[in-house]
C-alpha cells in the first residue's frame, strides 16, 4: 500500500512529464482500440456479407467444390425439396435456397457476351436482403404467368455492353447435362449492381426452375441454408453434417476467400501498428523514466543506505510506470468508448474500397477482449520500460548515488 | 560494538592507484558518539561508508558486536536496515514523501504494525520538536526542520549504530547546535552508538572521542570535550601498512 502511495505521490511530482508520458498511453491506446475496433468492425461486416452471399452452410455432393464437371450440373444434389423442407421447420434456420450455377453465352440478337448465371428461388431476395443494389427495374417476381417470358436480372456492366435495359428480351445459350447447346430467351425484370464492377460485367439472376429448364435437370447446384444467428454456424453444421453424412456441408469461411484475404491483410497491418505502437510506447516510457531515476539517483541511494534492497527500489519505479499505463490505459478506454458514441451519432462514411462502388459507414465495435488485450499490453510495456530503467539506476553503488548532484 | 581492522581502500583510474584508506584500524563502544575529522581527502568519508556498510570493496575486517561482517550485498543491506541509521548533509529526504512517512520508512522495512508504527513516528517527531509539521513535505520545511526529520528517520528504528556524514555543514549555527543536542539526547536515550564525519568544532567537543584522519591514516586521537582535550598521536608521517593503529 505504502509502495503504491509512493508511486502516486511520484508521478505528482513532475507533473508535466507524468502528464506527457501518460498522454502518449492514451493515445496509444486510443490508436490500438480505435484501429482494432474498426478491423473488428470490418471482419463483422465482412463476415456476415460472406455468410448472407453463400448462406451459413453450403451443402453440396461430396468434392464438388474441389472437381470440375464435365457438364452442368454433374455433380448437382437431387430431391433438394426434401432438404429444404427439413430444415425450413427448424426455428435457427431463416431460409434454404437451392441453386444453380451455370455458364453461357448471353445474346440482344447483335451482340454476344459469357455471363455467369445463378439460378434462384424468388426467396433469395427476401432472405438476403439488400444484397445487390438495383438500378433499374425490381428483384425477380414470385411467380410468372407460364405463357410469359422467364425473366432475368443483369449486371450493370453487362446490361451496358447488350445496351439492354428493363423490359427487353435477352437470350442465355447453354449445354444441358446432355451436352446439347439449349437456347431460352428472357426478359430483362432489373439492372443491378454488386458494387464490384469485374462482376457486375458477367453475373446475371434468374429463376431457379429457368435455369432447371435451360440445363435440363432437375438438379441444383447447392442448398444453402441461412440462419438468424451468424453465431450458431458451428453448431448447426455438425448437426447437418451428421444428419446427411452422404453429403458435404460446407461452412461459410471456407468459401469466403475475399474476407479471409481481407483479413489476413488487415491481421497483418494491426500487428505491425501494435509493434510500432508498443514500441513507441516503450521508448517514451523508458526515456521518462531514465530521466526521472537520473533525477532521482540520490534518492535511490538513500533508500539502498536505509534497507532498501535492490529489487524493492525496481519494484517502487515499475509500479510508477505500471501505475502510467494504468492511468493512460483507462483515460484511453474512456476517449475510445466517447468515440464509439461520437461515430455511432454522427454517420460519417467512408469512401468506397479499391473494386467497390460503395462507401460504408465508419464504427468501431468495443471488445472486451481487444480492450483487456490492448491494456494489458500496454501496462506490461510500461511496467517493463520503467523496470529496465530502474534497474541501472539500483544497481549503481550507494556511494556513487549519494555523491550523486 | 564496531570494529574496524587494517582497513584498506583504494581507488583505481587507469593505471594509477590511489589509497583513500591505508590500514586503518580502531574500535568504538556501544553508546559512544565518535568525530571522524580530518581535511578533505583524508579518507573520513570512505571509513564512515565502510562503517555504515556501504561500501563492500574494501580490504581489511569489520566487526559488529565482535562479529564479523560477511556476506555480500543482501547481508549489508538486511544489516543496515536492522540495525544502521544515516544522517546525511544534504538531509536527503524523500521529496515525495511527508515528513511523517519519512521518518515512518525505516520501521515499513522492518515491518512494524501499522499501529506501533504511528505511534513510534508520531513521538520522536514529537521529540525532535516537529509536532504539527507531520504532513509537511520537505519543500515545506526549513533545513534546520528536515534535517531533524532526517535526525528522527534514522533514530526511529532504535538502530546499533547511526553514521552522519557532516550533519550540521548546511545549517547554521543555532539549528547546528539543537541538532547536536538532539542527537546526543536522543542517542544517548536509547544507547545508539554514533560515527559522525565532521568539521564543526561544536559536533566534536560534543563527542567522546575524536579521530582525526589524515591522508588516509588515523593521525592522532582526542578524547573528551575541547576544553580539556587527551591528545594521543597515533601516526605521523608514516607509509601504508607501516602504521596500522590499534586503538582497542
Amino acid at each position: 500500500m505504502q509502495s503504491i502511495k509512493l508511486a502516486w505521490y511520484n508521478i505528482l511530482r513532475n507533473r508535466r512529464r507524468s502528464l506527457f508520458t501518460i498522454l502518449i498511453t492514451v493515445v496509444a491506446t486510443l490508436v490500438l482500440l480505435a484501429s482494432g475496433g474498426f478491423g473488428l468492425y470490418m471482419y463483422q461486416g465482412l463476415e456476415e456479407e460472406s455468410a448472407r452471399d453463400t448462406g451459413n452452410l453450403i451443402i453440396t455432393r461430396t468434392g464438388y467444390f474441389e472437381t470440375e464437371e464435365d457438364y452442368p450440373l454433374q455433380h448437382g444434389l437431387s430431391g433438394f425439396k426434401e432438404i429444404q423442407q427439413h430444415y425450413l421447420k427448424d426455428e435457427q434456420v431463416k431460409a434454404v435456397l437451392p441453386n444453380v450455377d451455370f455458364q453461357g453465352l448471353i445474346s440482344n440478337g447483335e451482340k454476344t457476351a459469357i455471363f455467369m448465371g445463378k439460378g434462384v428461388e424468388h426467396g433469395e431476395f427476401l432472405a438476403k436482403g439488400p444484397f445487390i443494389n438495383f438500378i433499374e427495374g425490381h428483384a425477380l417476381s414470385a411467380e410468372v404467368e407460364a405463357s410469359a417470358d422467364p425473366e432475368i436480372l443483369l449486371g450493370k456492366g453487362l446490361a451496358k455492353n447488350l445496351k439492354v435495359s428493363v423490359g427487353d428480351i435477352v437470350t442465355l445459350l447453354s449445354t444441358t447435362t446432355d451436352n446439347v447447346m439449349n437456347a431460352m430467351d428472357f426478359k430483362v425484370k432489373g439492372v443491378f449492381s454488386t458494387g464490384i464492377p469485374e462482376l457486375e460485367k458477367r453475373m446475371i439472376y434468374t429463376d431457379l426452375n429457368s435455369a432447371q429448364i435451360l440445363l435440363d435437370s432437375d438438379r441444383v447446384s447447392s442448398i444453402a441454408i441461412h440462419l438468424f444467428d451468424i453465431d450458431n454456424t458451428s453448431a448447426k453444421l455438425d448437426e447437418v453434417q451428421s444428419q446427411y453424412s452422404e453429403l458435404e456441408v460446407t461452412p461459410w469461411w471456407e468459401r469466403a476467400f475475399y474476407y479471409r484475404d481481407v483479413k489476413n491483410l488487415f491481421d497483418l497491418i494491426f500487428a505491425l501498428l501494435g509493434i510500432v505502437i508498443s514500441l513507441i510506447v516503450f521508448l517514451a516510457i523508458s526515456n521518462t523514466m531514465g530521466m526521472t531515476i537520473m533525477e532521482r539517483t540520490r534518492e535511490i541511494g538513500t533508500l539502498a543506505a536505509m534497507g532498501t534492497y535492490r529489487y524493492e527500489i525496481t519494484r517502487n519505479f515499475t509500479l510508477e510506470g505500471l501505475m502510467i499505463g494504468l492511468i493512460g490505459t483507462v483515460t484511453g478506454i474512456a476517449l475510445t468508448l466517447a468515440l464509439i458514441g461520437f461515430l455511432n451519432v454522427a454517420n460519417i462514411e467512408m469512401p468506397p474500397p479499391p473494386g467497390s462502388t460503395q462507401g460504408f459507414p465508419i464504427a468501431i465495435n468495443f471488445s472486451l477482449g481487444l480492450t483487456l488485450f490492448s491494456s494489458i499490453l500496454l501496462m506490461t510495456i510500461c511496467a517493463m520500460a520503467a523496470w529496465f530503467a530502474a534497474r541501472s539506476g539500483a544497481r549503481k553503488p550507494i556511494v556513487e548515488a549519494l555523491s550523486y548532484v | 560494538m564496531l570494529r574496524f581492522e587494517n582497513i584498506v581502500k583504494a581507488f583505481t583510474q587507469g593505471e594509477t592507484k590511489t589509497y583513500a584508506l591505508k590500514g586503518v584500524s580502531g574500535s568504538i563502544q556501544r553508546g559512544e558518539t565518535v568525530a571522524l575529522c580530518g581535511p578533505s581527502g583524508s579518507g573520513k568519508s570512505t571509513l564512515l561508508n565502510i562503517c555504515g556498510l556501504l561500501d563492500n570493496d574494501y580490504e581489511g575486517e569489520l566487526f559488529f558486536d565482535d562479529e564479523k561482517v560477511t556476506g555480500g550485498i543482501n547481508a549489508a543491506t538486511k544489516m543496515r536496515r536492522e540495525r544502521i541509521g544515516f544522517i546525511f548533509q544534504r538531509y536527503n529526504l524523500i521529496e515525495a514523501m511527508t515528513a511523517f512517512d519519512n521518518v515512518e520508512y525505516p520501521l515499513l522495512l522492518t515491518n512494524e504494525n501499522k499501529s506501533d508504527r504511528k505511534e513510534k513516528v508520531l513521538s520522536i517527531l514529537k521529540q525532535v520538536g516537529l509536532a504539527g509539521h507531520e504532513y509537511k513535505r520537505p519543500d515545506q520545511l526549513s533545513g534546520g526542520q528536515q534535517q531533524r526529520v532526517a535526525v528522527a528517520r534514522a533514530l526511529v528504528k532504535k538502530p546499533d549504530l547511526v553514521i552522519a556524514d557532516e550533519p550540521t555543514a548546511n545549517l547554521d549555527t543555532e539549528t547546528a547546535t539543537v541538532i547536536i543536542d538532539l542527537m546526543r539526547e536522543l542517542g544517548a536515550s536509547i544507547q545508539t552508538t554514533f560515527l559522525v564525519a565532521t568539521h564543526d568544532s561544536r559536533m566534536t567537543e560534543r563527542c567522546h572521542r575524536t579521530l582525526n584522519l589524515q591522508d588516509g591514516m588515523l593521525f592522532d586521537e582526542v578524547v573528551g570535550s575541547v576544553e580539556e582535550p587527551q591528545t594521543k598521536t597515533l601516526a605521523k608521517g608514516a607509509k601504508h601498512a607501516e602504521h596500522q593503529v590499534s586503538m582497542v
